[in-house]
């Protein structure tokens, strides 16, 4: 059997990548104004939860019924988002799309909890992926689905890690859209007074919806000022804030997530064929 | 054109709202779209290597299998690495996996691109003695049918085809020729595709049973659908050993002096090869029996069809294109950019 404290760091990564996710609803505020792409820190905060879960017993948080509804709802929502990026991208959006992995994300997540067979998920809900008492490992009905969800994740994280340094990286690439919105609202609210910030959002916000270029907008940055002139009360907290934000809040974090929970998933996928 | 000049062009598209993209992601070249097939394929066998049977004392026993009929200066640090294994089961096979991952991971993340594919070669030659055994070749067990010369050893062989130099650009006729050279990407196909046509002649294999045993014996644990397909495969050879052996072997010869032909027939040989490489996969490795788990890697077939898009040739007057890259688009020193 897998040792379990491999699965309990793995589960305190999924826990992180869920507190991350939840940091970047906080301080982007997307019930506030423009929601953004806060639906995909939606699906990472609901994905670290429950894959906590299932790679540790005591991390359980949910009955599977109620994981099945969220990751069924999931699934349609990025799979209407993949409609809608299809409809200007075409065939295009399976490799370059922005939502594309998160479809496969949700479907994986959706396929775990529907396809578990093993006795410990007879129950309200999964007993990890020791299997609860540590005596019965839990195995996925249809393995090849399981193989071509974790070889299209572990595709999915080579193409993230190649974007991460890639040409056009940090100048409106793949992750933007994941933190335009977020970053439009960070500059928003923070001060904005440092140079720092002001490079970190116009290293996250160069992309809109679909992938395209969407300019900051002058007034994000307040009548007739440049993006390094905030108020200068505060300016001091409100820089160190700032730059907090701007990097919680950047493509790499939000491609850090990704790639973090694409190669679990993989993982998670591989030991229970 | 240039995939330079491709990748430019379309950095520039407009996006759905009608707004230029600019330094939107470029599809990567050749080169690269295989440096992260091997990555991908690496992550794949670190994950793999995570799997419950690797903690148990059956893949140090796995190990040792490897060991018999090799030369003993060959066998005895397998079977030492076996031993080894079996007392660390945990702690060691915890290192092997995340080495591997990390291999894949570094691959992938072009910074470290160089020191990642330095290192999968000096992996590959580790895991190719300790954990395959020289791929059987000292033993007379190598097949083409069960993974000879060594899945892993393509691996190594991919690192160093695959290596971000352009030595040889101007000249390369195909992506394998751009870090070595196309004299040396050829004589490496011949001896790798050669010594393969050889295996499948071994006596172990040409007896009328052998393929028939070596093809059935992939089905036990695999998928319902997958071990009938491998059970058909293998009664269609029962008692046709010998002459399954040398049509195979045949098919490979072929193959391997095909690169030496005109790129018409360089591309039937590659094609050819593509396809023996698939039948081999998918009915003599079951995918390398990762469905029945308990698998290490894919095993040789997905390397080998990796291995022949290396060698397709260029499609432009022949040659891989030598690329200027535009200055916005040139990543920071040492990596290779969107220019395989």
């Amino acid at each position: 059997m897998t040792p379990s404290w491999i699965l309990d760091i793995l589960a305190a990564v999924m826990l992180l990548v869920a507190a991350v996710s939840a940091g970047r609803l906080v301080v982007a505020r997307p019930w506030a104004g423009s929601p953004g792409d806060a639906d995909i820190d939606v699906a990472h905060l609901l994905m670290g939860i429950a894959m906590a879960g299932m790679l540790v017993a005591r991390l359980s948080t949910l009955p599977n019924d109620v994981w099945d509804v969220i990751f069924t709802v999931l699934t349609g929502w990025f799979g209407w988002r993949v409609y809608r990026e299809s409809r200007g991208e075409g065939a295009r959006v399976l490799a370059d799309g922005c939502h594309m992995p998160h479809l496969v994300h949700s479907a994986a997540m959706l396929y775990m909890f529907v396809a578990i067979s093993a006795p410990a998920a007879t129950g309200g809900s999964m007993g990890g992926m020791g299997g609860g008492s540590g005596s019965t490992m839990q195995t996925l009905n249809a393995p090849v689905v399981a193989f071509a969800f974790a070889a299209w994740l572990i595709v999915y994280v080579v193409l993230d890690l190649d974007r991460l340094a890639g040409p056009g990286h940090g100048r409106g690439s793949y992750f933007a859209p994941l933190a335009a919105a977020p970053a439009r609202a960070a500059l928003v609210g923070a001060t904005a007074g440092s140079g720092s910030v002001s490079l970190a959002v116009a290293s996250a916000a160069p992309a809109g919806p679909g992938g395209s270029v969407a300019p900051v907008p002058p007034e994000a940055t307040g009548p007739g000022q440049p993006p390094g002139a905030g108020n200068s009360a505060g300016a001091g907290t409100g820089d160190l804030a700032g730059s907090a934000r701007a990097i919680l809040l950047g493509p790499k974090v939000a491609a850090g997530c990704r790639i973090a929970m694409g190669l679990t998933m993989a993982f998670m996928l591989v030991i229970m064929i | 054109m240039s995939d330079v000049a491709v990748a430019g062009g379309q950095a520039a598209r407009r996006g759905s709202l009608g707004s230029v993209v600019e330094g939107a992601w470029q599809p990567p070249g050749t080169r690269r779209v295989l440096q992260l097939a091997l990555a991908a394929v690496w992550l794949l066998d670190g994950v793999l290597q995570y799997q419950a049977f690797m903690f148990t004392k059956g893949f140090s026993q796995m190990l040792a299998g490897t060991a018999p009929g090799n030369p003993s200066v060959i066998a005895s640090p397998i079977t030492w690495d076996a031993r080894l294994v079996e007392h660390h089961a945990i702690l060691l096979n915890t290192i092997f996996a995340t080495i591997q991952l990390l291999l894949g991971l570094g691959i992938a993340y072009r910074p470290t691109m160089r020191a990642a594919l330095a290192a999968s070669v000096a992996w590959s030659l580790g895991v190719w003695w300790f954990g395959e055994g020289l791929g059987g070749v000292l033993n007379g067990g190598a097949s083409p049918v069960n993974g000879a010369p060594g899945a892993v050893i393509i691996y190594a062989l991919l690192a160093v085809l695959l290596w971000p130099s352009d030595r040889y650009t101007a000249t390369a006729p195909f992506t394998a020729a751009r870090a070595v050279g196309a004299p040396a990407a050829r004589a490496l196909w011949l001896i790798l595709w050669g010594s393969l046509a050889y295996f499948a002649l071994l006596p172990a294999n040409r007896a009328p049973e052998a393929l028939h045993d070596m093809i059935a014996g992939m089905a036990d644990g695999e998928p319902i659908w997958l071990a009938a397909l491998i059970n058909h495969a293998a009664s269609l050879l029962a008692h046709q050993g010998l002459a399954a052996s040398i049509a195979l072997a045949v098919a490979l010869v072929v193959i391997a002096v095909g690169v030496y032909l005109p790129p018409p027939g360089v591309r039937a040989t590659l094609v050819l090869a593509i396809v023996v490489a698939a039948v081999i996969w998918v009915f003599g490795q079951a995918f390398g029996g990762i469905l029945a788990g308990g698998a290490t890697d894919p095993n040789s077939g997905l390397l080998l069809i990796l291995l022949v898009l290396a060698y397709w040739p260029a499609r432009a007057g022949g040659r891989v294109p030598a690329v200027t890259v535009p200055a916005a688009a040139q990543p920071a020193a040492g990596q290779e950019g969107g220019v395989a």
